[in-house]
């Protein structure tokens, strides 16, 4: 049976975006493990048509497990269902968002099955022996881990946002309808629904992210940011210590206690890249570094490295944009 | 009531060492301290006992010198510290983890509520709570704000979703993991400062807790570290140097050439 599994987060009236993202993910790999891409997804009947927009995204199935009162996530019960899949097809790989669903989902069917999880991979690899090689960061430290499962399914969760979505094409195979007579017993109900306040995050989908860090010295030249960024309509991000020295709000961290973003551009003013800000711009297309350090790790891994002061080149730069905006030199350099 | 709350401790950060032969951390050579996110499951496990009566228990996997910090524990509110200790557990994953963290609670029963932080700030993977769960065969929810008892086995849970809270009823005993920021962990209380120093951790071994060995330490973690190694890039790499005005105009140059602005 075997294949190359994805979690089907349902999300109101389509699949959640991280689904998309990982069908990204399993186009690569899958023909390289050998295996067919499968999303696994579980809901009411009135879903089928819903669950079928996967097919045209890269998913040579779907496995819709059918129930009226699978209409809203419950821990335990889905739990089971997929343990109980799981035993019964065999897969060779199972992939997860990491979003509340697939956080709280995935562990529990590694622990009722005795499986290796690995954490918020931001990349995979397939070795000369055929295993699944996943890459996380870890532990403080400016390093990556290359991580293997020992047991089969090999099951990994990735945050949304870390991989580009899967490009549509056209539709292929088909839905696979399970209808199931009986649910197993859950010890959940769910009571009430309450919508946070909304706090669309702009970060996440800004074509440009400007983004600044402890180099930019002050709250006054850090505010500077947000000039900049209404020039190129994009979004402020930054790093941890100044979302905890009071300069932005932490919505605005970028990392892995953050948002990942995965803007054209990406400018980072005074940021020195510690890697647990920089798998948060794993997605960037051009990487723009703004240091006095040629050596900061930034500054290594950008398209294009600055040397010098932010605190001066910013101001110089809004001035250079702001005179093309304005027609003025209009032609560039 | 018996409320188990669970306390990892973590290297404190930046004196992490990572065993290069295993791969997996060194931490006889790091300070520990308690895993700042459980300090939020620990109040909330403290503000219920104050609520509905009954006792907090501390439970810890951890090596010997951890005993300190479950005496940190007992001075935040805890009436009981057991440590899990045994070379057996080096080298855990997180299913490895959760499976000592499971036989650890099946010891302390009869009790109403497992508690634990969201994640660690080490390993990060917040995994151990609903491994630690089904290796129980309990319910578990994440990301737990609120909990109140309902009827008398039940309890109301409010917990965070992206975009949205939900309200659950859950029945029966459960491990619930706490979202951080939720509550004001108080400080030390000093009476209880005195009071711990007479008093020491219970301690229980793999044998203590009849564990099977093939599931301890790195035999029985099926995650396996292979490498690891410090990130690469593959940017061109183009150096812009000189003074602000003369680079910002040059970097103006390139990004319009890429049509970026
Ligand atoms: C568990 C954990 C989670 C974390 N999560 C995140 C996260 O999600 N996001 C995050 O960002 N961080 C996170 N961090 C923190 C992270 O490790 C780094 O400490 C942080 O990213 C560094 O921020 P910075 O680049 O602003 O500061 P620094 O590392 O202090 O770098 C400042 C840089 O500015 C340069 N500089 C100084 N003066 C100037 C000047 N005048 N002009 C130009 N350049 C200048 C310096 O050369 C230096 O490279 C986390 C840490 C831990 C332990
Ligand atoms: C480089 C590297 C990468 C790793 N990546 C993974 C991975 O992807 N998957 C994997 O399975 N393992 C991984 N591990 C192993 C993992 O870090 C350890 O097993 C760790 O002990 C438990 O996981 P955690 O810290 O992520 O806990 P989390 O699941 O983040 O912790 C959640 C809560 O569980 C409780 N808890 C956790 N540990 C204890 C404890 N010892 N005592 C009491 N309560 C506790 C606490 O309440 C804590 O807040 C990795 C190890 C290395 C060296």
């Amino acid at each position: 049976m075997a294949g190359f599994w994805i979690y089907g987060e349902w999300a109101e009236d389509d699949f959640h975006p991280v689904v998309y993202e990982l069908l990204g993910v399993a186009r690569t790999l899958a023909p390289r493990l050998g295996q067919r891409v499968v999303v696994v997804t579980l809901g009411p009947e009135d879903r089928k048509t819903g669950v079928e927009k996967v097919l045209s995204y890269g998913a040579e199935e779907v496995l819709f497990l059918v129930h009226p009162e699978l209409d809203y996530f419950r821990d335990d019960l889905f739990g089971r269902l997929l343990g109980d899949m799981v035993r019964e097809r065999r897969p060779e790989v199972f992939l997860f968002g990491a979003t509340s669903e697939g956080q709280a989902l995935a562990p529990r069917i590694a622990g009722e099955l005795g499986l290796g999880l690995t954490a918020h991979c931001t990349a995979f690899e397939v070795d000369e022996e055929g295993r699944l090689v996943q890459i996380r960061p870890s532990f403080g430290e400016n390093i990556m881990a290359k991580i293997v499962s020992r047991t089969r399914p090999q099951m990994a969760t990735v945050r949304p946002g870390v991989f580009p979505k899967a490009e549509p094409g056209e539709p292929r195979g088909r839905v696979e309808e399970i209808k199931l007579a009986a649910l197993p017993p859950s010890a959940l109900v769910r009571r009430a629904v309450r919508p946070l306040p909304r706090v669309e995050n702009p970060l996440t989908r800004a074509r440009v992210v400007v983004a600044g860090g402890r180099g930019l010295q002050s709250k006054e030249n850090f505010a500077q940011l947000f000039e900049l960024a209404e020039l190129l309509s994009g979004a402020v991000g930054a790093t941890r210590p100044v979302c905890h020295l009071g300069w932005i709000s932490e919505e605005h961290m970028i990392g892995v206690s953050g948002v990942s973003v995965a803007p054209k551009l990406y400018l980072g003013f005074g940021i020195s890249g510690a890697l647990q800000h920089t798998v948060g711009i794993q997605g960037a297309e051009t990487v723009v570094a703004i240091n006095i350090d040629p050596e900061a790790p930034l500054m290594k891994q950008a398209d294009i490295a600055v040397v010098g002061d932010a605190r001066r080149i910013l101001p110089a730069l809004i001035r250079r944009i702001r005179e093309i905006k304005e027609g003025k030199n209009g032609s560039g350099s | 009531m018996h409320l188990i709350v669970c306390l990892k401790p973590v290297p404190k950060p930046g004196t992490v060492r990572v065993d290069p032969k295993t791969h997996t951390l060194k931490r006889d050579s790091a300070q520990l301290i308690l895993n700042p996110p459980d300090l939020y499951a620990l109040e909330m496990a403290v503000e219920l006992k104050e609520t509905y009566g009954g006792k907090v228990t501390a439970l810890m996997m951890g090596p010997p010198n951890a005993a300190e910090l479950l005496r940190e524990a007992y001075a935040l509110g805890a009436d009981e510290m057991v440590l899990l200790s045994d070379r057996a557990f080096a080298g855990s994953d997180t299913l490895a983890t959760s499976y000592v963290l499971s036989r650890g609670i099946k010891r302390l029963e009869p009790y109403d509520l497992v508690l634990m932080g969201k994640a660690s700030i080490d390993g990060e993977t917040a995994q151990v709570g609903p491994e630690t769960a089904a290796w129980l065969g309990l319910p578990s929810v994440i990301q737990v704000k609120k909990i109140q008892r309902e009827g008398d086995h039940g309890w109301v849970v409010v917990r965070v979703r992206e975009g949205y809270e939900e309200e659950l009823f859950l029945s029966g005993p459960a491990v619930v993991t706490v979202e951080p920021g939720i509550n004001d962990p108080r400080p030390p209380s000093l009476k209880r400062l005195l009071a711990v120093r007479e008093l020491a951790p219970r301690l229980f071994s793999a044998q203590d807790l009849e564990c099977e060995p093939e599931k301890l330490g790195l035999s029985g973690s099926p995650t396996q570290v292979l490498d690891v190694f410090a990130p690469s890039y593959q940017r061109e790499q183009i150096l812009l140097t000189g003074e602000p005005e003369e680079v910002a105009q040059e970097l103006v140059s390139h990004l319009r050439t890429r049509g970026l602005i």
